[in-house]
């Protein structure tokens, strides 16, 4: 593929990853303002969001996706240990308040 | 494609890794960095996301509330710039350069934006009373929000330095990308940022 079409090919997929960007923000706002929404169901439906976002960014925007397996390997595997101990912190912490 | 003839960048004696693809040494580092960066960024998230699961009530009396319209604003323009820089590097890869230039200016000017905008949102929450030190709410607020503003700051002087050396013709589509990547971490790093710390309940 030429630069100039790879360029193009790209652009559409930028322009598409920006448009679902916005759309996840409003719905994130959205989430947060609608009553009757279980506070447990909104904490879930930001982390989801916000995990689809950085993941629409990191795929597209720093061509993650376009990388080797390994490089994504290298990039996202540090990060799921820390993430659960993380979660497991703040449960627990939250546990500990409610006794 | 050769590391040694696609980019002139580095130590010439470095082998490509055949594992990382056409991924240079000079991207890998960067993604390392990113992923350090990220620890930083995720240890205070945690830390705050704990002082505040331990406390039943995490806003105290006579704090100001977080204005979630203005920064949902300065969300969706950090999210604009992310477009901006990424549209620059796809104008550089096609040897458009008045087009790149122009894009990455325009990504520092939002970044200079945004900046500006925190720095107001700061001003009017110090005057309601939300003041560093006071409570972890506000300590733990600014140690973030001041820390993602650090690495902002730093992200625009570097896309300046990039502008720079590309119009004298010293940087090129890559030099762009490896800039492109750290811009659109200060983006993702404010995704988790605009949802722990501003949204979530």
């Amino acid at each position: 593929m030429g630069s100039s079409a790879r360029g193009a090919a790209y652009r559409a997929q930028y322009v598409v990853t920006f448009v679902v960007l916005g759309v996840l923000t409003l719905v994130e706002l959205g989430v947060v303002r609608m009553p009757g929404i279980p506070t447990i169901g909104v904490r879930i439906a930001l982390v989801t969001l916000a995990v689809a976002k950085s993941a629409l960014i990191a795929l597209f925007y720093m061509h993650l996706r376009f990388e080797t397996p390994i490089l994504r390997l290298t990039v996202l595997a540090p990060l799921v240990a820390p993430a659960i101990y993380g979660l497991i912190l703040i449960a627990e912490a939250g546990a500990r308040a409610m006794r | 494609m050769a590391i040694t003839t696609a980019h002139a960048h580095g130590p010439a004696a470095w082998p490509p890794d055949a594992q990382y693809g056409a991924a240079t040494p000079g991207k890998i580092g960067m993604w390392v960095f990113l992923v350090s960066d990220a620890f930083a960024f995720g240890g205070l998230l945690i830390a705050q996301g704990i002082l505040r699961g331990g406390r039943p009530q995490w806003v105290q009396p006579g704090e100001p509330a977080l204005g979630i319209p203005f920064t949902a604003a300065l969300t969706f323009l950090l999210i604009s710039t992310s477009f901006t820089n990424v549209l620059a590097w796809a104008a550089a890869v096609e040897g458009r350069r008045r087009a790149a230039a122009v894009l990455l200016a325009v990504t520092a000017l939002g970044g200079l934006l945004f900046l500006v905008g925190q720095s107001h949102e700061w001003t009017g929450l110090i005057r309601g009373g939300l003041v560093f030190g006071k409570s972890p709410r506000a300590s733990t607020f600014y140690v973030i929000t001041g820390f993602h503003g650090l690495h902002v700051s730093v992200g625009v002087l570097y896309i300046s330095a990039v502008l720079a050396r590309y119009l004298r013709g010293r940087a090129t589509a890559y030099d762009v990308e490896l800039l492109g990547l750290y811009w659109c971490f200060v983006d993702f790093v404010w995704i988790f940022v605009f949802s722990f710390v501003y949204l979530m309940p």
